[in-house]
């Protein structure tokens, strides 16, 4: 991937077909954050189960895109995409926000690491409980990874409305992205912050995890205390427009 | 009724009479129109969110106990953006003129050249 901060002379030096040509843009002022490929370019279809349909059962519109994509160009699809049947997009994505400094291999490895101490850590409370209890206790790390972060999405948000001089926090609906986004950040902070100095992050996170899934531990706190707050300034939710 | 005529208004040096007009700026056509005075929204979703409170109220903040009430604000809101949405794609109302976001668009691409090249 290119380097995400170009200086606006370098652009000048690579004019291919399709690839961004640098605009005259104010002096003093560097474009940062950009991509090399152009508007015309299409994102990849990573997912494999949508080239095994057969022909026959694909609607007019899903034909027509298939058609449309053999002719148009398609940008390369990034590294830490894969096709397989373990790929998991929140587990990259929490991967991803782990991620420091674009070591990502090291955030993956911690992240397989804690999924593992998820998993060791059910299985020996399975192995110690009785046969009853036995049915109720969830191993699949990956189950118990979504379900911890569901518990932790908060529902409503709050957000500062300027009015009459003062910011008053407004309880206010937030979208999925946002409430898994939320979700994610609260966990990841939580477990970076307060954690002994010796302790590993895939121990501390793997703990964290499996408090969340039963609803309890400091992420969950947060949430409440999040909802408490919106509850507790219901009366203001008509400083909102939309 | 006709665009008020300019002959002998400004303050020049072959114009013998007063100016009628002193204009700040040069009477030129910016590649800009101002802006509309925004609407006055209201705050969607009132009484999902209120029920949905007096429902936590009740059960100590539990997600488990009030799902009904959660899921109805979720379809609310969701419904609330999609008629956001709809509004500000459809250009709001229209009624002849375009909203001014578009007319500014436009007048990027086609400015008024107010030199010589």
């Amino acid at each position: 991937m290119a380097a995400p901060a170009v200086k606006a002379a370098r652009g000048w030096s690579v004019l291919a077909l399709g690839l961004r040509r640098a605009v005259p843009r104010l002096p003093g002022l560097t474009q940062v954050r950009w991509s090399r490929y152009g508007p015309e370019y299409r994102d990849p279809q990573i997912d494999k189960e949508y080239y095994r349909k057969a022909l026959a059962e694909l609607t007019e519109e899903e034909k027509y895109e298939q058609e449309l994509r053999k002719t148009q160009l398609i940008k390369a699809a990034p590294a830490a995409k894969t096709s397989s049947v373990f790929e998991d997009p929140v587990i990259s994505k929490f991967t991803n926000m782990m991620m420091k400094g674009g070591n990502r291999v090291l955030a993956r490895s911690l992240m397989t690491q804690t999924l593992e101490a998820v998993k060791r850590k059910q299985f020996e409370k399975y192995h110690a409980a009785s046969a009853e209890e036995q049915a109720a206790i969830e191993r699949n790390p990956y189950t118990i990874f979504h379900q911890a972060l569901k518990n932790c999405e908060p529902v409503i948000g709050l957000m500062p409305i300027l009015r009459g001089g003062h910011f008053y926090q407004v309880p206010v609906p937030l979208p999925d992205r946002r409430r898994r986004f939320l979700a994610m950040k609260w966990m990841i902070t939580e477990c970076r912050e307060k954690k002994h100095r010796r302790m590993l992050m895939p121990e501390k996170l793997s703990h964290e995890l499996l408090e969340a899934f039963h609803n309890q531990g400091p992420v969950i706190k947060k949430k409440h205390d999040m909802h408490k707050m919106a509850e507790a300034n219901r009366a203001l939710a008509h400083y909102r427009w939309w | 009724m006709a665009t008020p005529s300019l002959r002998g208004r400004l303050p020049r040096l072959g114009n013998p009479r007063k100016p009628i007009l002193k204009p700040n700026k040069p009477l030129i056509l910016a590649n800009r129109v101002g802006e509309r005075r925004r609407e006055k929204g209201e705050a969607t979703c009132i009484t999902e969110m209120s029920l949905m409170m007096a429902c936590w109220k009740q059960n100590e903040f539990r997600d488990q106990a009030c799902r009904k009430e959660i899921q109805d604000f979720f379809d609310c809101a969701s419904r609330a953006e999609g008629a956001r949405k709809m509004r500000s794609i459809q250009g709001t109302g229209e009624s002849g003129d375009l909203p001014p976001k578009k007319l500014n668009k436009l007048l990027q691409r086609f400015p008024n050249k107010s030199h010589v090249s």
